[in-house]
């Protein structure tokens, strides 16, 4: 069974998540305060971490860092101002993605169920972009013969870069593919995933050859130096 | 140039109308002066000219006559004598002789003509000589002689008659040269030109100073009060002393304090206003989430209830959504008052983008909405999501008031401006109510069914949509002859729409009048 822990100090809209959550076929855990996220966290092992940002004592964006340090499984963060610095620094914390209150609770399921998606393996099992491996069906990236550790995003990100790499993709086009929005406008979520996959696989940050920059139009896979 | 200088700087009319009026009264001093002096000397130096001339000629007359008595005395060695220039000295100044015989009847006698020093006897002027003649008295003349060198001199001319004998009429001039007054003149009068011309300087330069000590705290004060207006508000004047300048300053400080004050107040309240707005709305929203969830959860179970128990789900869902809707709107008004809002611009095609909104809206069969595009596509540099909020706005409102009738939606683009009129035949509203159209939550008429459950925000953000991209939304209506509605946005962001390309009323027609745009819109 499908593991939720959802972390709200709302107690009202942590049970009603519950509900919804638990209509929806998962299990759900409830943690009221981000200083008791740690602990439970490490019990249970939780499949997905639904996460609010506006939380007392340990902020959301703190719990996400904190969880980052250990772990790789998906966070959703949920916020009240979709407009503020706070998106950007919870995307930054390792945040997945968010969604903004008030949401529609069958949309909410659909996100959480792409965030738990295993991407099934395509024609080919092993892809190549830039000097990076990946084996779709051990689920793992390696460079210059290191594994690196992806959360499942950057991973299907990757993947979703690497399948077509002649292809230029906007970052709608990357938000419709990696995060299933359709028409969606929010380019920060792929902006700042785009950097925190940057900064596990290049080399040079300010100079990428796995992930390149198409000025105006959005990212492309680099080609393989050998 | 000068002449806005005049007018501009009272440092500038002051200094020119004190060295006018002081040149002026210099002028007329000086040359008051200047003749007054000159009049004294001349006439003393005429005074004695004439008394030593009278001396010299009786002396003369007298040593004449003695040739006939005294046989060692010739005339010519007479004459030689009393042509004998004058040695000179300081006592005596310079003078010359001239000795001319007069013409009686047709005889001749120039015998004994001569002068002393080549002085050119033509120097005597002939009305002068007439004069000497036709009387026994001696005459004197101002004038300027010659010598036969060329060069003149300023000089008095006494003249007398004398006979030599036995019986010749002669004239004889002395010639007093007036150098020397000459020079004292010269001297006096650059003495008076040189004190003139400090005197204009010094009055210049001292109209300027107290003038100055009067106009720079004036200037300050309005450079001040420039930059106070232009919205700097800690600017002040400097005090210094305790005289009037000084009291203006303190005025003036505590006029700009007490502004500030003011301002800084207003501002707090507004900006607590509109603090308080984005709070409110956010707080609501996790309640809200928790209602929306409870919701969704009872309308999923909603067939176990009785009918009044399914209608009660309906409503709670419908109601919910439009707590939302409301709360979203009320977001975007706080935004948009505390200036907030961000133009996120990018080329999209407006015809593709009617054709979604209308899509979107979903109106029924019985609504015909006809296009009128322009042969190419129009492509524009907006920001999507407002231009889309606008349209859906204009386009739900023309669907709820048709009244079955068709709706015409145009767009037209020029080079600078992209237009879309939006155009209904329903019930329309009065010249009046356009006036209050975007005014927020009012509703044309009250007791009028909400058919689309707008907020009553919906025209009040279309038209702060509309100015953020620096573009216009009118609106025109009739009551029975329906609405318009017209957006005009410039098609780069930055560059100001020049004309509206369709007029907001429909009975005008094409419009393409210059329309300059209004900044204090924005």
């Amino acid at each position: 069974m499908t593991h939720i822990m959802v972390v709200d100090d709302d107690q009202d809209l942590a049970e009603m998540l519950g509900i919804v959550l638990t209509g929806a076929g998962f299990e759900v855990d409830l943690v009221n305060s981000g200083d008791q996220v740690g602990a439970i966290f490490q019990a249970h092992k939780p499949d997905l971490v639904l996460l609010d940002v506006m939380l007392p004592g340990m902020s959301g964006i703190e719990v996400a860092k904190e969880i980052r340090k250990t772990s790789m499984v998906p966070i959703v963060m949920l916020t009240a101002k979709g407009d503020t610095q706070d998106v950007v620094l919870g995307l930054e914390a390792g945040a997945d993605d968010y969604m903004i209150k008030p949401f529609n609770p069958s949309e909410l399921v659909a996100r959480i169920k792409v965030r738990l998606r295993r991407s099934t393996a395509g024609e080919s099992t092993t892809l190549r972009i830039g000097d990076v491996l990946i084996d779709q069906v051990a689920h793992t990236i390696a460079s210059r013969g290191k594994s690196i550790p992806l959360t499942r995003l950057e991973f299907d990100l990757l993947v979703a870069l690497a399948k077509e790499p002649g292809r230029v993709f906007t970052r709608e086009a990357l938000l419709d593919e990696v995060w299933g929005y359709q028409n969606a406008t929010d380019t920060r979520l792929v902006n700042v995933h785009i950097q925190r996959l940057r900064a596990k696989i290049e080399i040079d940050v300010d100079n990428p050859t796995i992930i390149l920059t198409v000025r105006g139009v959005g990212y492309k896979a680099g080609t393989s130096s050998e | 140039m000068l002449n806005s200088r005049w007018q501009r700087s009272i440092l500038f009319r002051v200094i020119v109308s004190t060295v006018a009026f002081t040149f002026v009264f210099i002028a007329l001093i000086g040359t008051l002066l200047f003749t007054q002096i000159s009049n004294g000397i001349y006439r003393e130096k005429t005074n004695a000219s004439v008394s030593e001339a009278e001396s010299l000629a009786d002396y003369d007359q007298g040593q004449l006559y003695a040739t006939q008595y005294l046989a060692h005395l010739k005339i010519d060695t007479v004459v030689a004598q009393i042509l004998r220039p004058s040695t000179p000295s300081i006592n005596t100044a310079p003078r010359e002789v001239v000795l001319l015989g007069s013409l009686v009847g047709l005889s001749k006698n120039d015998t004994y003509n001569g002068s002393s020093n080549k002085l050119d006897t033509s120097s005597i002027p002939a009305s002068f000589r007439k004069l000497v003649q036709r009387s026994s008295k001696t005459h004197w003349l101002r004038t300027d002689v010659k010598y036969t060198n060329g060069t003149t001199q300023p000089a008095i001319i006494v003249g007398t008659e004398i006979t030599i004998p036995p019986a010749s009429p002669y004239e004889l001039y002395y010639v007093f040269l007036l150098n020397e007054q000459t020079t004292i003149m010269g001297f006096i009068e650059r003495l008076l030109w040189i004190t003139g011309l400090f005197s204009i300087i010094v009055i210049g330069l001292l109209s300027w100073y107290v003038t100055r000590q009067a106009v720079t705290p004036l200037r300050d004060a309005a450079e001040i009060a420039e930059e106070l207006s232009a919205g700097d508000l800690h600017r002040r004047m400097d005090v210094k002393g305790s005289d009037e300048m000084a009291r203006l300053a303190i005025s003036f400080n505590e006029m700009a304090l007490s502004m500030q004050q003011q301002i800084s107040r207003l501002e707090n309240l507004s900006r607590l206003q509109q603090r308080f707005v984005s709070d409110v709305s956010h707080e609501l929203r996790t309640p809200l989430t928790t209602i929306r969830m409870a919701s969704g959860v009872i309308s999923a179970g909603a067939h176990k209830l009785d009918a009044a128990g399914q209608r009660s789900a309906e409503l709670l869902a419908s109601q919910i959504a439009r707590f939302e809707s409301l709360l979203t709107d009320l977001l975007e008004v706080s935004r948009f008052d505390a200036s907030a809002s961000i133009l996120e611009s990018k080329e999209i095609n407006i015809g593709d983008l009617i054709k979604q909104t209308i899509d979107h809206l979903q109106p029924g069969d019985n609504t015909k909405i006809d296009l009128h595009f322009p042969g190419e596509i129009v492509v524009a540099e907006v920001d999507p999501r407002r231009i889309e909020r606008i349209l859906r706005n204009l386009i739900a409102n023309a669907i709820d008031h048709c009244e079955g009738k068709p709706i015409d939606i145009t767009l037209v683009a020029t080079d600078r401006e992209v237009a879309v009129s939006v155009r209904d035949y329903g019930i329309g509203f009065s010249e009046r109510e356009t006036n209050r159209l975007f005014d927020r939550f009012w509703r044309a008429d009250p007791s009028r069914s909400r058919i689309r459950g707008g907020t009553g925000l919906g025209l009040s953000i279309s038209l702060d949509d509309a100015k953020l991209h620096q573009g216009t939304l009118k609106a025109w209506g009739r009551p029975g002859q329906g609405a318009h509605f017209v957006l005009t946005v410039p098609k780069v962001p930055g560059i100001p729409i020049e004309t509206e390309p369709i007029s907001v009323d429909p009975n005008h027609g094409e419009s393409t009048s210059f329309l300059s745009f209004d900044e204090d819109d924005i």
